[in-house]
């Protein structure tokens, strides 16, 4: 009789519970009408072998030997592989880690990087997102034999959370880094109080990537959902450019030198598009630095003034930049600008779609941004894409692309004028 | 102890590690969406308004508005809501716990199943690069509205007091 008892409770109780769990969920109307087994389940990616074909992002850099190296994750494994002839082929990748806990960030805007440094050691970065936790945290890992084995990845920070992180090497071989912390957003939170995006954080390294000093958040406010991009400056320091989150939720961008004590910001506001939005853009600016210190900056707005893909120049370190030039074809999105200064000329390239098809046009300037020759396609392809990156060594340059169908690719550049 | 209530004691026991088990509350599966699923998704059902509102877990806006897109659920009845998760599989968990915690388990969602993102912004909007929220407005009473950003983004602040205003 007991046990009857027992079983009596126990289903009543289980039937509560549900019911109660029900209840507890907003009732949803939409679903019913929608008939899913009409629609095709679509593939998974390509392949899931350790090699950049597979991978859904991938950073290129040459080192001064003219190598190409790469970064880029499969599932939960980060990689680094090299090639001696431009991507025909690659060296065995080194696993630099897989992790047991969440994912390496490596979508869209945010993927790991490789540094090769002046001394001929290798620094690879990763931003890890744990399963449990929104925000991230930055690791550094170090080789010293050409890539064969790699340094037990060290955190940049332990708390607080980061992305988008972004680095230079100076000639003198100090490494400077910035990154997008949440910090203080943290801290606001923990007091109930309101706080938008990210700080802006910096540190560098005098020991090839082993340690950083002087970790330190000097700007508030960064749009928290858009990469950062960094170049070299002329006189040696670093600069940055990022989406600021300006009074009014206005997103629009910001570019600074950082001081040579790295305390301080030097720069300005990029221009006034006005996008007023509550959004994740999920595209931050590309910056590149020319020969004679001049700042370049390509970036995406919607604002009230001004809406798509566009261009402009700084000569006096950020206090003021050109009026803003559109890019590409707005009929076909374009999107995901990248920009390479060489000692031959400026360069930008983007990414368009027009429904079937991708393609990266690029454009050369000789005069430091006043003019551009006319759109060239270097690539397409009718499938997923990573973004386009331009790269360069020994004067030559080169688009990094990924895509679902070709695989990784290196194409040379070869412009019919100018 | 006789086999019947050994029977019924097993059977408690299981019902009792089920009750414990679902704590979590209803499993929430999201509906493949790709390529081409767009216009079926859009399509009206007895010319209710519909909204597809598009999100991912690494889009801080659009998670801090969850908790207002159950409330707004709650006091619109007559539109049917889609909730449309751009992350890819990696996330898709990270996704379903967010959606649980802010009591949406029990909503329509579909999930991103085709790495083109390109084709899939493009098949709502010609214009669209992946920034989020992002959301369809759709009604018998007016042009299909698209807003980038929040909830209360004047424009879906508009698209709904023209809906309210009609149906007075």
């Amino acid at each position: 009789m007991t046990y009857w008892r027992l079983f009596l409770f126990t289903l009543l109780a289980t039937i509560s519970i549900a019911r109660a769990q029900e209840a507890a969920q907003p009732s949803v109307n939409g679903g019913e009408s929608l008939n899913k087994p009409a629609m095709a389940k679509h593939a998974p990616p390509a392949c899931s072998d350790p090699k950049p074909d597979c991978a859904m992002t991938i950073y290129p850099a040459f080192d001064k030997k003219g190598l190409l190296w790469v970064a880029y994750s499969v599932g939960k494994t980060l990689y680094v592989a090299s090639s001696q002839d431009q991507a025909k082929t690659f060296s065995v990748p080194t696993t630099i880690i897989t992790l047991s806990d969440g994912i390496i960030d490596a979508h869209g805007d945010a993927r790991p990087k490789i540094i090769p440094l002046n001394d001929n050691s290798l620094l690879v970065s990763y931003t890890t997102r744990p399963d449990k936790m929104m925000i991230g945290t930055i690791f550094t890992a170090k080789s010293s034999d050409n890539g064969k084995k790699f340094s037990t990845p060290q955190p940049m920070l332990t708390s607080g959370g980061q992305r988008f992180d972004s680095y230079v090497v100076t000639p003198k071989g100090r490494i400077f880094a910035g990154w997008l912390d949440k910090t203080h957003a943290a801290q606001a939170k923990a007091e109930g109080k309101e706080f938008a995006g990210s700080g802006v954080a910096f540190a560098w390294s005098d020991d090839g990537g082993m340690t950083f000093k002087g970790k330190n958040i000097l700007m508030d406010h960064a749009c928290e959902c858009c990469r950062m991009s960094a170049a070299l400056g002329r006189d040696g320091l670093p600069v940055f450019a990022w989406r600021q989150i300006f009074e009014g939720e206005i997103r629009d961008h910001y570019a600074a030198k950082l001081s040579a004590n790295g305390v301080k910001l030097i720069g300005g506001r990029v221009s006034n598009d006005d996008w007023a939005i509550n959004s994740c853009p999920h595209q931050g600016p590309a910056l590149a630095v020319d020969t004679k210190g001049a700042w370049h900056i390509a970036w995406f707005t919607k604002g009230k003034n001004r809406q798509g893909l566009f261009y402009a120049f700084s000569r006096d370190e950020g206090k003021t930049f050109s009026t803003p030039e559109k890019i590409g074809d707005d009929a076909h999105a374009p999107a995901f600008a990248t920009l390479l200064a060489t000692k031959k000329g400026l360069y930008r390239a983007w990414k368009e779609f027009d429904g079937a098809q991708t393609v990266i046009p690029i454009q050369k300037s000789n005069d430091g941004g006043k003019s551009w020759s006319a759109p060239e396609i270097l690539a397409s392809t009718t499938e997923a894409s990573d973004h386009p990156i331009l790269v360069s060594s020994k004067g030559d340059v080169f688009l990094s692309w990924g895509t679902h169908k070709e695989g990784y690719r290196l194409i040379p550049l070869r412009l019919a004028k100018k | 102890m006789p086999r019947s209530c050994s029977f019924l004691y097993t059977l408690s026991l299981t019902l009792l590690s089920l009750i414990l088990l679902s704590g979590t509350g209803l499993s929430l599966e999201f509906k493949p969406y790709g390529r081409g699923d767009f216009d079926q998704v859009a399509q009206l059902r007895e010319n209710r308004p519909r909204i597809i509102h598009y999100w991912s877990v690494t889009c801080p806006a659009c998670i801090a508005e969850l908790g207002q897109w159950t409330k707004f659920i709650n006091e619109h009845r007559d539109i049917d809501i889609i909730f449309i998760n751009t992350d890819d599989d990696e996330d898709r968990e990270r996704a379903a716990a967010r959606l649980e915690k802010n009591g949406l388990s029990r909503a329509t969602h579909y999930g991103f199943s085709d790495s083109f993102v390109e084709k899939l912004y493009y098949e709502v909007d010609k214009s669209w690069r992946g920034e989020l929220p992002f959301t369809v407005l759709i009604s018998t009473n007016g042009p299909r509205v698209n807003v980038t950003g929040a909830l209360d983004d004047p424009h879906f602040v508009a698209w709904l007091n023209q809906l309210n205003g009609v149906k007075k």
